[in-house]
């Protein structure tokens, strides 16, 4: 039994760990991760070169990884130097559904590695339903054979800087039904679509978008229409995975943070860490931390297959929401007022580590599937 | 046993209702019932409110502009204020420094200092806190050195709160090395415009500024500054921080948080059911309910005990823990409440001059940041740690 990395993946982590701890300051990401913009355009064009977006993409369309052991391995990567620019939302959730369209659809994946495009899937439509298959966005088909869409998305992450719009909409069905739902693939001048576009406290920008009667033609549904589910669904998964992966690369350096600050921070004569109620509670979160690595890998094992991937994936991101905030709390209450800084590092760790329960369903949202799968 | 007030008592309870009633202004309030940060401004208007009416020191005596409030007076003015969504009364002047004057400082002192902080001429900060002299206070080093009429201040102070806004501070300084760190500490008024006094601003990790940190370079004080002894200072400190736990409860602020947050749940919707109706969100609600309802009887428990003339001891530091960590708790669920909602930061949406998108609903503006801001409550007057020492020795006898 091995657990780990192959040698080509350890060097891609070791590699990007370096450039991050190099390369890519705290407070120069934390400056452009609350701007107007909501990353740095600098940034992600030299982390571009890298090669990061290639690992995240099947080599049939021109990239070098993709498997779910690559994802989860430069997401860690990604975490430890809790990157902001949009691999997520880019190389992940954008690129996996247009990799299930045509051909030109197929060609914006080449292009994102290109840097000359910038898709971003505009799925979610309310704050608290967290089910993939949550659509109430509706397309209309018209007599010509095009199709228009109606509705409105909210708190999509980077969209007022996306090139498209990949919108789930439905001509049939439920709004939780899994049949009935489309991928539209547009442009996003097209006319009909309003941007509103908040902070956000962890970094980056989100956005809440209307659609008015958007005008769609045949050719720019992702995959045939009604029946996108699975490519929304897999997507999904696949950003579960990744940012299951990127709170591990966080809870490590939270660890690392917060263990040099129990070695340093001297109060009565002596440093923090030799207090035994210290102890038991830093020794009480490498405990949990490997559990959440070990849900991850679980989840990692069983990425490609089908029959237990969404139980695997519910369990790792319950572990990590469960976790990840106790995490944040502990960390943060160690450091004492420290922790409660924006000069220090600790805090900006913790707040991503928090709001990534906030992404793709919480703790609750996947105990309560776990217990349903 | 009986919990209920006494016919006076009730009859307080309606007075201070319908004067929150007809005073409070109503764009402050929702800012304080959204959870949003309000401005010294607005905490100057109000506490000038409160002054006309005599009720900005309600318990200090009626010599001073006091009501002579007792614990249970004390009780149900915050109370009523807690759940109308007032603006707290910043504590440093009337809360915190005035019981120290009042019990050790000289005629003089309570003469000039005590008017100044009712008509709010005097801004009060506390300078308690050094970068090496958090849990262990009394290892503080700033030092004040007596030459002639006045003391030579030197050090830095952090943690301060609303320093950017202040014109006094009161500071624990070093002017003794003899003996036990706690036997050379002395208790000083400084005014925050003297020459060689520096503030840089701490900003917190939701992006805000309350705390700062103070540098004291040569800074000249006029000796009759001095509170009390010289070396005694460490004894009114701790009579002080013992009055700064006795109102952590928070009971009545909780609850109004907690009925905002089934507000919230009951218009978000989660498998297209209202999100109260969730089981397991239910279930985390009704956990925080019970455990501030204990607290309401934890804390009355040792409000009568007070009022029987028994002073506070290790109690206010079971208060302590169970306050700040049951707001935790609800400003924690809350951002759960929001879901995705709870990625945005806007704190100044409901602020004129505020110019982005709408925020709704309304609490989402600064539900996270209020979350991560108020981590400082475990941390700030005494950790909790710090907390369960002082049960451990006094309580436990360990």
């Amino acid at each position: 039994m091995d657990f780990k990395p192959s040698p080509e993946r350890q060097i891609l982590f070791d590699t990007l760990k370096k450039y991050f701890e190099n390369e890519y300051s705290l407070s120069d990401r934390n400056i452009a991760a609350h701007s107007d913009l909501g990353y740095s355009k600098t940034a992600w064009e030299s982390m571009r070169t890298l090669g990061i977006l290639e690992s995240l993409i099947d080599p049939e369309l021109d990239g070098f990884g993709g498997t779910a052991l690559d994802i989860s391995t430069v997401f860690e990567a990604l975490g430890r130097g809790l990157v902001v620019e949009p691999f997520l939302e880019v190389g992940i959730l954008a690129a996996k559904v247009l990799s299930k369209g045509n051909d030109a659809q197929k060609s914006l994946v080449k292009k994102i590695l290109e840097n000359e495009c910038l898709p971003i899937l505009a799925h979610s439509e309310t704050d608290t339903e967290y089910s993939k298959s949550f659509v109430e966005t509706k397309l209309f088909v018209e007599a010509d054979g095009g199709y228009k869409i109606s509705g409105a998305k909210r708190m999509i992450k980077h969209a007022a800087e996306a090139t498209h719009f990949l919108v789930t909409c439905r001509n049939t069905g439920d709004a939780s039904s899994e049949e009935g739902i489309s991928i539209a693939c547009i442009p996003t001048d097209r006319e009909g679509i309003k941007i509103d576009s908040f902070a956000t406290i962890d970094g980056g920008r989100v956005s809440d978008l209307t659609f008015t009667n958007i005008s769609i033609s045949s050719e720019e549904l992702v995959g045939e229409l009604g029946m996108s589910y699975s490519i929304v669904s897999h997507a999904i998964d696949t950003g579960i995975l990744a940012i299951c992966s990127e709170a591990l690369g966080i809870m490590e350096r939270i660890k690392e943070l917060t263990l040099e600050y129990l070695k340093t921070r001297k109060q009565f004569g002596v440093p923090i860490g030799k207090f035994q109620a210290i102890q038991h509670r830093m020794a009480q979160l490498l405990v949990e931390i490997e559990q959440a690595r070990s849900s991850v890998i679980n989840a990692t094992i069983y990425f490609d297959d089908e029959t237990e991937r969404e139980k695997t994936i519910s369990a790792a991101k319950f572990s990590i929401g469960k976790i990840g905030t106790l995490v944040a709390e502990e960390s943060i209450q160690l450091h004492g007022g420290m922790g409660m800084t924006w000069e220090y590092d600790l805090g900006h760790y913790a707040k991503r580590l928090v709001l990534i329960d906030h992404e793709f369903g919480d703790e609750d949202f996947h105990l309560q599937k776990y217990i349903s799968l | 046993m009986d919990l209920n007030f006494t016919k006076e008592q009730e009859n307080f309870q309606i007075e201070v209702r319908s004067f929150l009633n007809d005073n409070l202004e109503p764009q402050v309030v929702e800012k304080v019932k959204n959870g949003i940060p309000i401005t010294k401004e607005d905490s100057e208007r109000w506490h000038q409110k409160l002054n006309e009416k005599g009720w900005l020191a309600g318990t200090w005596p009626k010599q001073y502009g006091g009501q002579e409030w007792d614990v249970v007076e004390k009780f149900i003015f915050e109370e009523e204020c807690g759940s109308a969504g007032a603006p707290r009364i910043v504590p440093f002047g009337v809360g915190m420094l005035a019981p120290v004057l009042m019990k050790f400082g000289s005629q003089e002192q309570r003469d000039y200092w005590l008017p100044r902080m009712l008509t709010g001429e005097d801004w009060w900060c506390q300078g308690y806190s050094e970068p090496g002299s958090g849990s262990d206070l009394a290892s503080l080093k700033t030092s004040a050195v007596r030459d002639g009429d006045h003391y030579i201040v030197n050090g830095q102070k952090t943690w301060t709160t609303f320093a950017q806004h202040a014109n006094m501070i009161f500071c624990l300084v070093r002017t003794s090395n003899e003996g036990k760190p706690q036997e050379g500490i002395s208790f000083i008024l400084i005014d925050m415009n003297s020459p060689g006094i520096e503030v840089r601003p701490i900003i917190t990790l939701d992006g805000s500024h309350e705390v700062n940190e103070i540098f004291f370079s040569d800074v000249k004080v006029p000796a009759k500054n001095l509170v009390g002894e010289e070396n005694k200072g460490w004894t009114y400190a701790k009579y002080l921080l013992t009055h700064e736990r006795t109102g952590n409860a928070n009971v009545a602020v909780s609850k109004r948080k907690i009925q905002k947050l089934k507000k919230l749940a009951d218009d978000a919707k989660k498998n297209e059911q209202p999100l109260s109706n969730d089981p397991m969100f239910a279930s985390r609600l009704a956990q925080i309910e019970i455990d501030l309802q204990n607290l309401e009887i934890t804390n009355l428990r040792t409000l009568a005990s007070v009022e029987n003339g028994e002073a506070p001891g290790a109690e206010s530091s079971i208060i302590k823990i169970l306050g700040s960590e049951i707001e935790q708790d609800i400003d924690n669920l809350t951002r759960k409440s929001l879901g995705k909602r709870a990625f945005v930061n806007e704190p100044d949406a409901l602020s004129a001059g505020y110019n982005g998108a709408e925020v709704f609903p309304k609490a989402a503006a600064y539900a996270s940041g209020k979350y991560f801001n108020h981590r400082k409550k475990s941390i700030y007057a005494g950790s909790n740690e710090i907390q369960k020492n002082i049960i451990s020795k006094l309580m436990l006898n360990l």
